[in-house]
């Protein structure tokens, strides 16, 4: 391949063949949504659990006066699942970039916006804890921002439905209370990142 | 004949290299080479070409034990590239 003598329009083709070569890879973002999908439902319904667990008789009397004890579990429960979950995506990430020949400025972008979106998490938890309030309805909304703008960046319908039902879960959490709160996120989670994922992971390049 | 085009560009492989890297951040010879089907000598030579002149930025680095050769755009070649568009449009549209 090498010739001197181009015509312009020869020149537009050559451009345009190799702009319109790049194709997204979906399957790289939909094992990170299905990984972080999996991790978080299991978080909300064991969370569900714990709650349910603490609100039986046989906990209200072993917990008297120690109530301060409940956000903890819950807290520590969602540490345990993220950081499995971390742990996870870092050798997921390894294996990607091993794979990985070309890296798109639309990869940069969604890379840092998910660590912006994952710091966002720990500073809203920090937030929600300081103020007393539940930490769902931040979380969501933060969730639903970056899952949008993901969709919307990489041209993809179910993964922008999913962000803006994370919205209307956001809106919903707010009439929520106790235990079926964390159900509310599981299924929000299930919507927002499970279903959009397995789309993602049956999408063509 | 189309003096105004930057004449480095204005080569098939060269071309086609730049505009791979106009449209990603990064990208790996080994994934020119099977884009461009090109030998991956007269890629080496394209490279160094484009390397000298500014407009592309070559990192050498390893990938499971074997050499890599990572490649991005500058931005002086950015600029070079958005020229030569600009007067390929002449070309194409000289009324323009």
């Amino acid at each position: 391949m090498e010739k001197n003598s181009l015509t312009p329009e020869e020149s537009f083709d050559i451009i345009n063949k190799a702009i319109s070569n790049f194709k997204m890879n979906y399957k790289e973002n939909a094992q990170v949504f299905l990984l972080w999908g999996w991790i978080l439902t299991l978080a909300s319904i064991s969370n569900f659990i714990i709650l349910k667990i603490l609100s039986s008789w046989e906990a209200h009397e072993l917990m008297a006066g120690k109530w301060e004890l409940k956000g903890l579990y819950i807290l520590g429960n969602w540490v345990v699942f993220c950081l499995i979950g971390f742990i996870i995506l870092y050798f997921m990430v390894r294996k990607i970039n091993k794979d990985k020949k070309v890296y798109s400025h639309i990869d940069k972008f969604i890379e840092y916006l998910w660590w912006v979106t994952a710091a966002s998490f720990v500073i809203a938890t920090i937030i929600c804890f300081r103020m007393r309030i539940e930490p769902p309805v931040l979380m969501l909304l933060i969730a639903g921002i970056a899952t949008t703008t993901t969709g919307l960046v990489i041209k993809f319908k179910p993964l922008i439905i999913g962000g803006i039902l994370f919205f209307i879960f956001s809106i919903a959490s707010t009439f929520v209370t106790n235990e079926y709160l964390a159900l509310l996120v599981g299924a929000a989670i299930i919507c927002g990142y499970l279903i959009p994922g397995y789309f993602l992971k049956a999408a063509k390049e | 004949m189309y003096t105004d085009l930057d004449p480095l560009l204005h080569s098939q492989l060269r071309l086609a290299i730049i505009s791979m890297l106009v449209a990603s951040d990064k990208v790996e010879f080994t994934h020119i080479q099977s884009e461009t089907k090109a030998a991956a000598g007269n890629i080496s030579i394209q490279i160094k070409n484009l390397e000298d002149a500014g407009y592309i930025k070559v990192e050498k680095t390893f990938k499971n034990n074997y050499p890599n050769t990572i490649l991005s755009i500058t931005d002086q070649g950015i600029k070079a590239f958005e020229s030569y568009v600009s007067n390929l449009k002449k070309y194409i549209n000289p009324r323009k």
